[in-house]
């Protein structure tokens, strides 16, 4: 980490797995500040007292859903190879909280936080749950064109369409352990949120499967994407900074 | 998860933290989470409330630290469950486990309960039936050894018969004698009988089962007797500070915790002598840590912990000998590390303001100092020496480096006190905007908090009646009407859970089966206002023929034989009295470190003397 370069963004993508899926995501966040400031990375920061750390988030993840893919930049003052700084936020994490990719990203792309639109999940069901009786519910899912929810939320309740925020629904044939896994491609980001678990509530419910059978479905956030049209981009390779990641001006480190 | 331990419940307990609210709590492997050795002389360290709360103290991680040096042992730590956990798993069948390696606490050897002050009984008889164990130490035939320590220890009467063993004073040294003796027991086989026998001849182990306390026909305490050859007292241990483990490695919870701070002690112990105050009593002398191993615990530890603040702690922080020379050189530490210092504990002079500041230079936020009362007179019967000047001083000094909110700490309820004195605290925190006002400065915004005064055990005022339920209501009616402006905000304590809190701490043995009976129905969390009954409270005292009033309402009287004069925290109860005495006269006492000695008795009694360190290199 040498010279300062001016500003930078490191976009980490991180696996939440094991019992790191219980945390809450201010509890995830401040883990992933505090990880920062163990790895020493030469992290930017607002304000001149009481400073607060930069760092942009990828939409909020219910507890208890694991993810393949939960993204997070985190400015920088200085450079700092991607392949070290994933190396060094790996030995500062704990357990179940693995940085999987890193990129640098030059200091005028947007925040991972205002580009993700889109989050693909799988919920994968219990053995005693069928693919033929799901693949029927999900084919009358697709049919409908509004499907509203009664979202409940401890402030308050309002119906939304969770079929309109619903891009792709499949079933995916049983894996080696017989289970049948849902996979959603679902709104979630600044263009609003659809929650897996609504998705696999009504779908489970056009399928008769039982709440207590469908409440223990694994539910795993497998990506999180931009929409460009019918494509789905990550935001590890939305201005990803050329040189930086290359190599870049190296001098003192640290 | 930790399903390589034998009898590990990780497995039982996965489904049940998708159930509950903020399963981080019960999750354990944080960053420096110690790894636990399968086969050792297992202690488990519990706190008798939540998590979060739990994870703020000090005192468990650091005997933690001094059990997980002795070879062949290991610490393990256990919390209140939340209220929706404990039902979860009262309904699953699932005991109280330790978070290291969610094996059930009863498998423990030593099962050690911090009991922090008198609002947590009913947690701490929670803990103890939630791990499977009969919450009576008479009815314990088997499983580990229940140890109870802290500050509550000062009178642990109410709770006598829950516990083996309680340990006085600072544990650091006694906690690795009691596993060794532990390890012979299993070693040699000795019956539970036996191994508390021998426990009980350790240094500042007070076994309640070895005290038998008889009662006058007027309810009053005759004496305590001492059974089966047990010393007429109990006397509490000390240890020098840098001769002893410090977590170097702390543990850094996932959720923020109320101290979500690196925690560096300064020294222990207080001699200013404020009359009111237990820790200023119970913790003397005073024992200072060396600057340079002040300054080399912050450096590692911010290293080893990734926090962003850090608090140089004690019971009056610019009391430490050096502390201008000390806090300039963590703050190097923290321009380098980008973190911040806090002072906890500031005395209210321009010194201590102008120290906080220099610290945080353009800081904007706040400044807490603790006046205790309103008027001079008052001050003085309290021995809080801080003159009105002196309080202008800090809070223009503050204001003039910018802070914009100045926190103030009153008592109402205070031997001797008057209406008058109660609306001195209105006319205090006006005259203190006034002189900020007069030297054309924007005012502060005041937030003032007002605690009842309860009388605690081994201070001056313990022989003191408490004032009535109504009385605190009236004196809190006083500020409410009096203390009306836009900057001035105001904050009070439940006068019902001060009441309880009274009746408790200066309770006997008597009152043990009340706080069963509450527990039994229901009563958990009663530090939290919201799940404090008092009428709870009051009909378990009803129902076990207890009088609350003969706790609060009663001044006791010079020679009575109080229920915790067999404790001996090393200061001389003729030293209490005279103080006692000194309070109703308004004559002050001097701190021993600037005037000569106070007679307190420690010393003498305990043979040690106060260590100034500070300027130690």
């Amino acid at each position: 980490m040498g010279a300062p370069v001016g500003a930078l963004r490191l976009r980490v993508q991180f696996a939440k797995q094991g019992q790191a899926r219980f945390l809450s995501h201010s509890e995830f966040s401040r883990t992933l500040m505090i990880s920062a400031r163990r790895a020493g990375l030469p992290l930017e920061y607002a304000g001149a007292k009481m400073a607060r750390m930069k760092i942009s988030l990828s939409p909020p993840l219910p507890i208890g859903i694991t993810s393949d893919g939960e993204l997070v930049d985190f400015n920088l003052t200085g450079y700092v190879p991607a392949a070290e700084a994933c190396a060094l936020l790996e030995k500062a994490m704990p357990e179940g909280i693995t940085p999987v990719r890193c990129r640098l990203m030059g200091a005028d792309t947007k925040p991972v936080g205002r580009v993700i639109d889109t989050a693909v999940f799988t919920a994968t069901f219990p053995a005693s749950v069928g693919g033929g009786e799901l693949a029927d519910a999900v084919e009358r899912f697709c049919e409908m064109s509004t499907l509203p929810y009664e979202r409940v939320q401890p402030r308050r309740t309002r119906t939304v369409d969770i079929r309109g925020g619903v891009h792709d629904l499949q079933v995916l044939s049983a894996g080696a352990e017989g289970r049948v896994s849902l996979k959603m491609t679902v709104d979630d980001g600044i263009a609003g949120t659809i929650k897996p678990w609504e998705v696999v509530e009504v779908v489970a419910g056009l399928a008769g499967i039982s709440r207590e059978v469908w409440q223990e479905a694994e539910v795993n956030r497998a990506g999180l994407f931009a929409r460009r049209g019918d494509r789905l981009v990550s935001p590890m390779d939305i201005g990803a900074r050329r040189s930086g990641a290359a190599g870049g001006p190296r001098g003192v480190r640290y | 998860m930790n399903s390589r331990y034998p009898g590990s419940l990780a497995d039982r307990l996965q489904p049940l933290f998708s159930r509950v609210e903020r399963p981080s709590r019960y999750l354990g492997g944080e960053w420096n989470a110690p790894d636990i050795p399968v086969e050792s002389t297992s202690v488990v360290f519990a706190y008798p409330d939540v998590y979060e709360i739990g994870m703020s103290n000090l005192g468990l991680a650091i005997l933690a630290e001094v059990v997980n040096a002795i070879d062949g042992a290991s610490a393990e730590r256990a919390y209140s469950p939340w209220l929706d956990m404990e039902s979860e798993m009262r309904r699953e069948g699932l005991p109280l486990f330790s978070l290291e390696t969610k094996r059930p606490v009863a498998s423990a050897d030593i099962f050690g309960i911090s009991i922090p002050h008198e609002l947590t009984f009913t947690n701490v008889i929670n803990l103890i039936d939630l791990a499977g164990l009969p919450i009576r130490a008479s009815d314990r035939t088997d499983g580990p050894i229940v140890v109870g320590g802290g500050c509550g220890v000062a009178n642990p009467e109410p709770l006598a018969a829950c516990f083996d063993l309680f340990v006085l004073g600072e544990a650091e040294e006694v906690i690795g004698s009691l596993v060794e003796t532990v390890r012979r027991a299993k070693s040699e086989g000795w019956d539970r009988m036996r191994l508390l026998e021998e426990a009980a001849h350790l240094s500042g182990v007070y076994r309640p089962d070895d005290y038998l306390p008889e009662y006058a026909d007027d309810g009053t305490l005759k004496a305590v007797i001492p059974q089966r050859g047990a010393a007429s007292s109990v006397a509490k241990n000390l240890v020098d500070l840098d001769q002893w483990l410090y977590p170097r490695r702390p543990v850094v919870p996932f959720c923020e915790a109320v101290h979500d701070r690196l925690n560096v002690e300064l020294f222990r112990g207080c001699t200013r002598g404020c009359r009111f105050c237990q820790a200023g009593m119970i913790y003397r002398p005073v024992r200072e840590r060396t600057a340079g191993e002040v300054v080399k615990l912050v450096d590692e530890l911010a290293q080893s912990t990734g926090y962003d603040e850090v608090s140089l702690c004690s019971l009056s922080s610019t009391d430490y000998s050096r502390i201008a020379d000390v806090t300039s050189r963590v703050a190097q530490i923290c321009e380098q590390r980008r973190m911040v210092m806090s002072l906890p504990s500031l005395r209210m002079d321009a010194n201590s303001a102008e120290l906080a500041s220099r610290l945080d230079r353009g800081g904007r936020g706040g400044l807490t100092f603790a006046p205790e009362a309103g008027s001079e007179r008052l001050r003085k019967v309290i021995n809080k020496q801080i003159s009105e000047s002196d309080m202008t001083e800090a809070v223009l000094c503050s204001v003039r480096a910018g802070r914009r909110r100045i926190k103030l700490y009153f008592m109402i309820g205070l031997p001797t006190e008057t209406d008058e004195d109660v609306a001195g605290i209105s006319k205090l925190v006006f005259r203190l905007r006034d002189a900020v006002r007069a030297e054309k400065l924007t005012p502060p915004s005041f937030n003032i908090s007002v605690s009842t005064f309860v009388p605690k055990p081994h201070t001056p005022f313990q022989w003191c009646p408490q004032i009535t339920r109504e009385e605190i209501t009236r004196k809190q009616d006083i500020l409410k009407s009096t203390l009306r402006a836009r900057s001035i905000n105001l904050s009070w304590h439940d006068s019902e859970m001060s009441t309880v809190e009274g009746l408790l701490a200066r309770g006997d043995r008597r009152l043990g089966p009340m706080v069963e009976k509450c527990w039994e129905a229901g009563a958990r969390f009663d530090s939290w206002s919201d799940h404090f009954d008092f009428a709870r409270w009051m009909s378990a005292a009803a129902a076990t023929g207890i009088e609350p009033d003969f706790y609060l309402r009663r001044q006791r009287q010079p020679g009575e034989v109080l229920p915790w004069d067999h404790l001996d925290f090393g200061v001389d109860k003729a030293f209490l009295l005279a103080e006692y005495d000194k309070a109703i006269q308004a004559a002050s006492t001097l701190d021993c470190r600037e005037a000569e000695c106070a007679g307190c008795g420690v010393c003498e009694r305990l043979g040690v003397a106060p260590l100034l360190k500070g300027s130690d290199s």
